[in-house]
Parts: structure tokens; sequence; C-alpha cells
């Protein structure tokens, strides 16, 4: 009984997030496309919930729902004139696009049925932020080192492209 | 914690342009209100004395020592990367010239283009050291976006932005596509480790699901050292980019594509076979994969380079071939080939940014990258026309010449190999090559120029950048002791693990 309601919780969870994921693809209005991508950003920190990943779920909502989008959403509401923006969102090519799409599809579908993936029961999940906290500063120290150098890098170069189209002058 | 500590003195290149890059950072600050003159010089400065730092002690690193592996198996400090450490450092440092004689980049502050440079030198290192899946993510994703940013630095020109724009495109898609191939390859192995994947397909038989897999990460390859059907990028981001950082792009990241390519194949997914030779694990075929990226980069780059009337794109879609010469010699699967590609590398560093270098200094006084504004460019500067005439014959791979020799490398591994109709293929592409490059000595020899001639002044450093980068040209056959140099350390690759 359990099981069941779990499975039932993960399809629809499931459904929410391909369903809010499409609009956000398709849908012709920016506002309505960034809070779609609220709800995908959320129902992917239900999965990692589903896979016994609390820290990666609680950093998912912090960062991505809470962070991210938050910052999205005021850049669109920032905008001007964004309610008249007529988005393109892409109607060229569909036939080869969908049969392509379909193709990679299948090809996964296939790879996943057909791939031994030595999957195993983890138990009860416990807390996992001491591991990957020892982790970072363990084996993994130079890719986290690695990551912050990226962030840097990336920090600047933002700054420096506003504030080079700010001033106008180069 | 002391693995860490062990590993700092193997890791001292990077530490070195790490240094640099804050004090670059801060010294751009310090220096905002004075003139930018003295703060572009100052800054300059510093990133040299970075660079040298850098190749001074890689170059030193280079055969000393066992093969390490560093951070608790993050990086392997091996023949392969004391290898690829001093062709990184040398690249930057002439990009870093060549920046400074550029006339896109007068007048422009240049704090963070500086900072960027020593970032992605120091990631270029980090990619071609990589055995871990998450190093090789990280470490592509670095050069990337510094990549991205080095070519939208000029952001009032159009072209800048708009190259920028289509190579974070391009790159986050293959990007997304490699990232999803090293998740399927981690759920397939369970282990992130390059030596972990190799024992854990060595065990089973994947075949075709594994193909696909490497499909999609030879994608995030590809697109790095520009192989074809993953080039689309590279023309326009070439054309569009600063030319210093178009010359940047065309050696430095393409050369760690292939240290990535080598350590991910040779490493992860063949296991040896005695004699410097490996033989693939898992049951999928990737040879032949590597097999067709190659006939298709190499014929595509320069049939496409015969139809360029703009110098940089055409020397896009040449680096395009090149990359599929070199994709020839990834196919060889023993020790030889990887030396063939090393060899290469550090020959086509001098021949193609000496060719970048001509493009600028001619582009000081014609104002265009157009072909046809090289006409009569033997009146106006035999000097400057000599170098270029050197530089497209070693790129052809015309005897005297450098270029020969990098060549020679790659079609004798590939012969050795028993690849014949490989090597022919690779011959015919060669001969279509050089129809576009005597096209544009052609305009500089022999057709006549329209309109008034400035004339061609060159500074101390012009001279010396030439000379620097003519003289392994034209010694070729001298610089086959420090290619045995070279050679010899890469035997080491496949002793590690």
């Amino acid at each position: 009984m359990e099981s069941m309601a779990s499975a039932a919780i993960f399809y629809g969870v499931a459904v929410l997030v391909l369903g809010s994921a499409l609009y956000v693809v398709v849908g012709k209005n920016l506002v309505h496309s960034a809070f779609a991508l609220v709800a995908a950003f959320f129902g992917v920190a239900v999965f990692y919930v589903y896979l016994g990943a609390d820290f990666l779920a609680g950093a998912q909502v912090l960062i991505y729902v809470g962070g991210i989008l938050t910052l999205l959403l005021f850049g669109v509401m920032l905008t001007n004139r964004i309610y008249n923006l007529n988005l393109r969102s892409g109607a060229i090519q569909v036939v080869p696009g969908a049969l392509s799409a379909g193709l990679v599809f299948a090809l996964l579908v296939w790879i996943i049925q057909s791939v031994d993936w030595g999957a195993m029961d983890a138990g009860d999940p416990g807390p996992t932020s001491e591991s990957i906290g020892r982790l970072l500063v363990g084996d993994y120290l130079l890719p986290f080192e690695i990551a912050s150098v990226l962030l840097l890098i990336a920090l600047m170069g933002a700054a420096m492209l506003v504030r080079r189209r700010g001033s106008g002058s180069s | 914690m002391s693995d860490a500590l062990q590993s700092l003195p193997r890791f001292l290149p990077e530490l070195i342009l790490m240094a640099a890059l804050a004090v670059v950072i801060v010294a751009d600050l310090l220096t905002q209100r004075r003139p930018l003159q003295n703060s572009t010089d100052l800054l300059n400065g510093i990133t040299l004395v970075g660079l040298v730092g850098a190749l001074v002690t890689s170059w030193q690193a280079l055969g000393a020592g066992e093969a390490q592996s560093l951070f608790a198996s993050m990086l392997a400090d091996d023949g392969l990367l004391g290898v690829f450490r001093p062709i990184f450092c040398l690249t930057s440092i002439v990009v870093l010239l060549l920046g400074m004689r550029s006339k896109e980049l007068e007048g422009v502050r240049l704090g963070e283009m500086l900072a960027l440079l020593l970032t992605v030198t120091a990631a270029l290192m980090w990619m071609a050291g990589s055995v871990n899946l998450v190093m090789i993510y990280l470490s592509l994703e670095t050069v990337s976006v510094a990549s991205y940013l080095m070519v939208g630095y000029l952001s009032s020109d159009r072209l800048s932005n708009e190259a920028s724009l289509k190579y974070i495109l391009f790159g986050a898609v293959s990007t997304g596509a490699m990232l999803f191939g090293l998740s399927l390859l981690y759920g397939m192995t369970g282990t992130l480790d390059l030596y972990g994947v190799r024992a854990a397909l060595a065990e089973g038989a994947f075949g075709p699901g594994l193909l696909f897999v490497l499909i999609l990460i030879a994608a995030g390859i590809g697109f790095k050292i520009a192989a074809a059907p993953f080039h689309f990028w590279c023309p326009d981001v070439y054309t569009g980019a600063p030319t210093p950082v178009t010359a940047f792009l065309s050696v430095g990241p393409k050369a760690a594509g292939f240290a990535v390519l080598i350590r991910f194949f040779y490493l992860g997914l063949a296991e040896p076979a005695g004699g410097g030779a490996i033989a693939p694990v898992g049951g999928a075929d990737w040879q032949m994969l590597l097999m067709m990226l190659a006939v298709i980069t190499m014929t595509l780059g320069n049939v496409a380079a015969l139809l360029q009337t703009n110098v940089k794109r055409l020397l896009a879609y040449s680096s395009i071939a090149h990359a599929g010469t070199m994709l020839m010699a990834a196919c060889v699967l023993s020790v030889e080939g990887v030396q063939a590609i090393a060899a290469y590398l550090a020959i086509y560093l001098f021949m193609n940014l000496g060719a970048f270098a001509v493009v600028i200094l001619a582009h000081r006084v014609t104002g265009s990258f157009e072909i046809d504004s090289y006409a009569g460019f033997w009146k106006r500067s035999p000097l400057l026309t000599v170098a270029m005439g050197i530089f497209l014959f070693s790129l052809m791979g015309i005897p005297p010449f450098a270029g020969f020799l990098a060549k020679w490398y790659v079609f004798a591994a590939v012969i050795n190999a028993g690849l014949g109709w490989l090597a022919v293929i690779g011959v015919l592409n060669a001969a279509v090559a050089a129809f576009y490059y005597v096209k544009v000595l052609r305009v500089m020899v022999i057709d006549q120029e329209i309109g008034p001639t400035p004339a061609l002044a060159f500074s101390r450093l012009d001279l010396a950048l030439l000379v620097v980068l003519v003289v392994p040209n034209v010694l070729g056959l001298l610089f086959w002791g420090s290619l045995d140099r070279v050679t010899e350390v890469s035997q080491t690759l496949l002793e590690l693990g």
C-alpha cells in the first residue's frame, strides 16, 4: 500500500516536471514560462528526496527555486515591454526535429532497458551532508577549488559584460 | 589532506598561474584611475612573468621524476601532462604578445582579458591531466566559460558579440550532451575514476549502448577540438573574435581537447596490450568512430577552406582540417599515435600562431581580413610575405619546413598501424589543402594592389615575435632533437595505473 502511494506520488511529480518543462519551452509568455520553471525545479527536488539525497534536495530548492529563479523573475519583471514581447519559440523544421528527438528518445529507452546498471538497494536513507562535506575537503578538494576558480571568472565576466554595456564605451 | 600537500610541488606551474591571476585582479583594481597605457603595460608585464614562470617550471618538470597521481587520483602528472604543459604556456605567451600588437585591442582595458588568459591556461593543464570524469567535465567547462568571455570581449563590436553568443549556444548543447554521456558511463561502471571505468568495462560487454554513450562524449570533445560534425561554431567564432583570441582558440583548447581524447579513450576505454599497443575494452568499436570523425573532419575542413575569401575563416577551416589529421593519429591505438599527436601539436603551435601573427600585423596597415586586401604585399613588405610563405608552406607540410615533420610523424604512425586507406585519404587531403594555402600566397606575390600603399613599419617586438615563430618552422630538422625528448616522455603515458 505504501509503495503504491509512493509510486503514485512519483509519477504525479514526473508528469508535473515534464508538463511544466514543456510549457517553459513552448510558452509564449515569458513570465508564465518562468513560473512553470519553478514547478519543474521543485519537482526535481522531490526526485532527489526519492533518491535519499537530502542535501541535494535542499540545495535544489534553496539555489534553483529560491535563488536563480527569483533573480530570473526579477530580471523579467524589471524589463520594459515584457508583456508585449512576441516570443518566437521555434516552429521551423518541426518534422526533422520531431524525428531526431524521437530517434534519440527511442535509443535512450532501449539503452536504459538493455544495460545492466548494477542498481542496488541503498537501504534506509540517512543524512548525507556530513559525508558530502568530508569528500569536498578530502578526495574532491581539487574539483572544489577549480569550481571556485570557475565561479570567480564567471563573476568577473558577468561584471565585465554589464559594465561595458552600461558605460557604452569600449 | 596529506595527499593534497604532497601533490603541491608537482602542481607548481598551475600554482604560479593562479598566483599571477590573483595579482592581476588586484593590480587591475588598483590602477583603474591611472592612464590606460601605464596600467596595460603593468598588467601585461605581470601576466608575462606568470606565464614565463609556468613555462620554466613545466619545462623543468618535463621528464623529471616518476609518473604520479595527484590530489586523490584527480590528475595524473605523467608524460602526457608533461608534454602538454609547455605547449599551453608557449601558446599563451605568444598570444599575449600578439595581443599587445593587435589593432583590435588598442585602447581597450585588458585587465579581465589577461585574468581570463591566465585562468584558461591553468584550466587547459587541468584538462590535460584529468583522469576523473568530474575533473574532465569541470576543467573543460572552465576553459569553455573563459573562452566565451574572451571571444565576446569587444562588447561594442557586433561581430564579437554574435560570435560569443553562437559559441555559448553550441558549447551549452555539446557540453550538455557530453555530461549526459558521462552520467550514463558512471551509471554503467559505478565509478568516476578512469582506471576504475576501464576495470569495470573489462569485466562485461556493453556493446551498442556504450557506443551511444561514447558518441555523446565525443560531441563534447569534438566541440573543443573543432572536429566535424561538431565544428559549426568554428568559422563564425574565429571570424568574430578579436584575432589574438582566435589564434589562442585555434591552438590551446584544441591541444587540450586532444589530451582529453587520448586520456579518455586510451586510458579509460582500453587496456595495455603489450609493446605500447592498446586494446579497446567494453565491446564498443570506438576506433571506427574516431576514424569516421577523422575522415569527415579532414575532408570537410579542406573542401570548405577552398571557398573562403576571409583569411580568418580560411584559417578556421584549415584548423578543422588539421584537427582531422591529428584524429587520424588517434586511431592508431598505440603509444606511437600519442607521440605523433604530441609532436604535431608542438609544431602546429608555431606554424598556426605564425600565420595569425602575420594576419594581425597585416591588419595594422590594411585594416582588413579579406584575402584580396593582401594584393601586392610582396612589394610593400617582402619580410612579412616571406614569413607568411614559410608559415603556409609549413602548414601545407612541404619538406624543408617543420610542418613536413609533423605530417611525417602522423602518416608513419598510421601506416605502421596497417591503416593504409586512412593514410591515402590523408595524403589526398593534404594535396587539396595546398590549393588554398597557395591561393593566399598567390594574392600576396602576384596580384597587383589597387589604391594607395601605406608603408609597413615593424616594432622591435614584431620582429622578435616573427623570428621566434619562423625559426622553429625553418629549422625543422634541428627541431628533431627536442621532439625526441617529447616523444620519449610520452612513452610513460600508458605505464601509469
